[in-house]
């Protein structure tokens, strides 16, 4: 019991630490949402009126109080559940739009993660069983394809299977000619929706694959040169009874607890997929806010993910201290 | 075996979930075309809004959407900034000045309704002058003297702010803007205006707006239905473009060619916003760099090869500038020097040397020229991203070096340059210049040139102003306080001529292109878009009042 005493307690620390650093973060760039706005506008040929300007400097005017001022309450207004105003959507409430996004983005890039993880590790414990024979070119096939800009894969996929061949949407979540209403529960909508995920999910898939590969083969690799694999053949067990129950298994371990992380890493999206595909995720909010100094946003945002990660780690170390006991007793 | 099975069966649900898709798009695509059939197509427009949207139809608002501004909230009469013409009406039916300027009596157009059903009245518009956002400094009274007519009287001459006032004031309803508690804060959702088209529904991707069965005009909007896209991606527009998927947009493509190719699609290149070099040209308002000798000035401005900058960085998008800031051939009868209609579009390195020459410079062993000691040498920085304009910074600091002047190029981030620009912490600096909306150059006079749009180094210039240089001449200050107590064409010339002699000598920016504003429509669809030869409104449609205004003008192909 005192492992998980000891284990909560560390976590709401982080928390209580992940918090603040996010009050303080945004607060360090530099930057005046008013300017920013102003000049936009201006660069976009918009007309500038005294009376805009007038409006816009009253409306995301600097704030003047003092940052313990500013910081308490901001943890006054978090404890409501209330995370603000953002500037570039003013007046939007940032927890509505951090709401209608996340959706989007955990169901495609968590999706493409478990596909790509699961696809990763199922190639890769087959091309560390049959180590040293062609499958092993593989390998370097697939790590090319994650070592390119992933913006550049995404645009040369548009290119091609969009633009060129028009067999994929170029943009959007789903169809936003046939469904100018927004999203609907009918089964339209959702083969919209998941026809218009398929090239941003491939792209994550193609790009991230390649890690898990790698990880999973080495790892089998050295697991098939294990004592209790060769008893195993000794004994005479189907290759493929040794390669799915034995070998795997074991290799797998690691991988397991990366993705563990990497689910965590979820919710902060994809950022250069979203504004690729125009996808409504969480990813381009950040971009966004971060572009246009929208401090609510920004640490709304922010706040998501860093919860996601710790949520995430501390179920794996949870999990990890049931199902390994020296996890438990070496802390 | 088993694991052969087990893989193939995972390719078959793949693709199978990609045919399902492909197959279930294909119905709802064509589903939507023919649902539209009955009216017309509905015209798709991106009018550069990100994703997602929210509704916001508030005009005071930094976020409104676009269709707010034009196609359903109006002002009183239409400007053409691409023309010199007199204002076409919109709300208002005419409007005249009393003699000194300070009086304006607006003539308001009879049987105008608002979206709801209610009457425009002279009251909703005397309520909207008065209104607190739209308060100028120095109104005395806005007054509805009957059904009508409103008389707005102001404290000086309002001769110059004529576009401000009829052109930029969106008219509200008194009844239910009087009820807004904070108009900062009121998102406006169910917008009550009276222009052609009204909001039908608003989502995170798009919003549309369908026509106002109300408008003043029979038979318009032709287009009964507009749907305004949101899109991240300046690529996404331009691929939407070439496959025709999208009919109207105003954005920077570097290779039309490519979009217009599919015969649908139409582009309408309209310079409007002149490039510049801004220079921090006051030394008594603390500039400090060569360039705050008037003759380093001269001799970059005739060193530069303004024709390939805009071959090379503008892809021969731009226009022709002209030293005195006026929009050429918009403002021809504003150019009190026809030597001064442009700025001289090839190098002339012998002339730069001249003139540092005579202003005691001499040319070192480097190539480079030096005055006391003191080597000639400046910094130029642009915005980085921008790639046009550090191409044209980098091409900049070549042709310099061939005149003996070192100009070094760099880039910075954007917050970098907005406060260089602001404090006037800077040397060079790769800019824009806002264009003005009506046929006359007086606002960038005003907002660029005179000393009360400037301050100290180191103090950000008044809000709304722009004069970035430091530019404080008492000339250019009378000449313009003189234009604008003025609607007498003859000294408002005489004035005018005073200030572009003046500037076009002291050089306080260092005029190099026109920027391109590149508009794209589809034309085998809908016809009515402004062309070349009748360019009766600013065509982007991102445009303020002029995109209402086009809209009205629209109409299907049959």
């Amino acid at each position: 019991m005192k492992f998980y005493a000891r284990r909560i307690a560390f976590y709401v620390v982080t928390l209580w630490a992940t918090i603040s650093l996010n009050f303080l973060l945004p607060r360090l760039l530099p930057g005046d949402p008013a300017d920013i706005l102003l000049a936009k506008m201006q660069r976009a040929g918009g007309e500038l009126t005294e009376t805009t300007v007038r409006n816009i400097k009253a409306l995301l005017g600097g704030d003047s109080s003092s940052m313990w001022e500013q910081y308490v309450a901001y943890w006054g207004r978090m404890l409501q559940g209330d995370l603000g105003v953002s500037v570039t959507k003013y007046p939007t409430p940032v927890t509505e739009l951090i709401a209608a996004a996340l959706p989007w983005t955990v169901i495609l890039v968590g999706l493409a993660t478990v596909i790509s993880f699961v696809l990763g590790v199922g190639i890769g414990a087959w091309v560390g069983w049959r180590r040293g024979t062609w499958v092993d070119h593989l390998v370097p096939f697939t790590t090319v394809l994650q070592s390119i800009p992933y913006f550049w894969l995404a645009l040369v996929l548009v290119a091609i299977f969009s633009v060129a061949l028009g067999v994929f949407p170029i943009f959007g979540g789903y169809d936003v000619w046939a469904f100018p209403d927004g999203p609907e529960w009918s089964w339209e909508f959702i083969g919209s929706a998941i026809y218009h995920g398929f090239l941003p999910a491939l792209t994550i898939v193609l790009s991230s694959v390649g890690g898990w590969l790698l990880g999973m083969r080495n790892m089998m690799v050295s697991t098939v040169s294990e004592d209790y694999i060769v008893t195993a053949e000794a004994k005479g067990l189907k290759p493929m009874r040794i390669l799915r129950t034995y070998a795997t298994r074991n290799a797998a371990i690691p991988s397991i607890a990366g993705f563990s992380i990497s689910l965590g890493f979820v919710v902060a999206g994809s950022i250069v997929m979203e504004q690729v595909f125009t996808y409504p995720g969480i990813g381009k909010l950040m971009i966004q806010s971060v572009q246009n100094s929208d401090y609510a946003l920004m640490q709304g945002v922010f706040l998501v993910i860093t919860v996601a990660v710790l949520a995430a780690n501390f179920i794996m170390d949870i999990v990890y201290g049931f199902i390994d006991p020296r996890a438990r007793h070496n802390v | 075996m088993i694991r052969n099975a087990k893989r193939r069966a995972a390719l078959i649900a793949v693709a199978g979930t990609a045919i399902l898709g492909i197959g279930l798009s294909g119905c709802a695509g064509g589903g939507g075309d023919d649902s539209g059939d009955s009216e017309g197509r509905t015209l798709r427009v991106w009018a550069g809004s990100q994703t997602p949207i929210e509704a916001n139809f508030n005009p005071f608002s930094p976020s409104v959407l676009h269709a707010a501004l034009g196609p359903i909230y109006e002002p009183l009469f239409f400007y053409n900034k691409t023309a010199d013409e007199a204002p076409a009406p919109m709300l208002g039916e005419s409007f005249e000045y009393n003699e000194g300027g300070t009086v304006i009596t607006v003539k308001l157009k009879d049987g105008v309704k608002w979206n709801d059903g209610e009457d425009f009245t002279a009251d909703d518009a005397a309520f909207t002058f008065n209104y607190e956002p739209n308060h100028r400094d120095g109104l005395v009274s806005a007054e509805a003297t009957d059904d009508t007519t409103v008389v707005l009287t102001y404290e000086t001459p309002q001769f110059t702010n004529e576009f401000q006032i009829l052109g930029t004031t969106w008219m509200l309803p008194e009844h239910i803007w009087s009820e807004v508690e904070d108009y900062t804060t009121f998102t406006d959702e169910e917008p009550v205006g009276t222009g052609p088209y009204v909001v039908d529904k608003v989502t995170d991707a798009s919003y549309t707006v369908v026509a106002n069965d109300e408008f003043r005009d029979e038979g318009v909007p032709a287009i009964k239905k507009v749907q305004y896209i949101g899109i991240d991606a300046n690529q996404s527009a331009q691929d939407l473009l070439t496959a025709g998927e999208l009919d109207w947009t105003g954005m920077f493509v570097p290779n039309p060619d490519s979009v217009t190719s599919n015969g649908v699609i139409s582009m309408l290149n309209t310079p409007q916003d002149p490039t510049v070099l801004y220079t921090c040209s006051n030394a008594d308002l603390g500039c400090t760099g060569p360039q705050t000798d008037v003759a380093v000035r001269q001799a970059l401005n005739v060193a530069i090869d303004r024709g390939t900058i805009k071959e090379k960085a503008f892809v021969g998008l731009t226009g022709d500038i002209s030293p005195t800031f006026a929009l050429l051939p918009r403002d021809q009868k504003w150019v009190a020097d026809p030597a001064n209609e442009v700025s001289p579009q090839s190098p002339d390195s012998a002339a730069a040397g001249e003139i540092l020459e005579a202003a005691g410079y001499a040319k070192g062993g480097d190539g480079f020229y030096a005055k006391d000691g003191a080597p000639l040498e400046l910094s130029l920085v642009s915005v980085d991203g921008w790639t046009d304009y550090n191409d044209a910074a980098k091409l900049i600091s070549e042709q310099a070096a061939e005149a003996g002047i070192k100009v070094n190029a760099s880039t910075v981030q954007w917050q970098e340059f907005s406060d260089a620009r602001q404090t006037g912490q800077y040397q060079l600096i790769m800019g824009g210049v806002i264009g003005t909306s009506v046929a006359d150059p007086f606002q960038i006079y005003k907002d660029w040139f005179i000393g009360e749009s400037t301050s100290q180094v180191g103090q950000e210039v008044p809000a709304g102003r722009w004069n970035f240089s430091r530019y404080d001449n008492a000339i250019v200050n009378e000449a313009v306080a003189a234009a604008a107590a003025t609607n007498d064409e003859a000294v408002k010339q005489e004035a005018y001529a005073a200030v572009q002699a003046e500037i076009v000598r002291d050089l306080p920016y260092i005029p190099l292109v026109i920027n391109a504003t590149q508009t794209f429509f589809n034309t085998k669809d809908f016809t009515g878009w402004p062309t070349e030869d009748d360019l009766y409104a600013f065509p982007p449609a991102w445009g303020s009042v002029a995109s209402g205004y086009v809209l009205q003008h629209l109409e299907p192909v049959k």
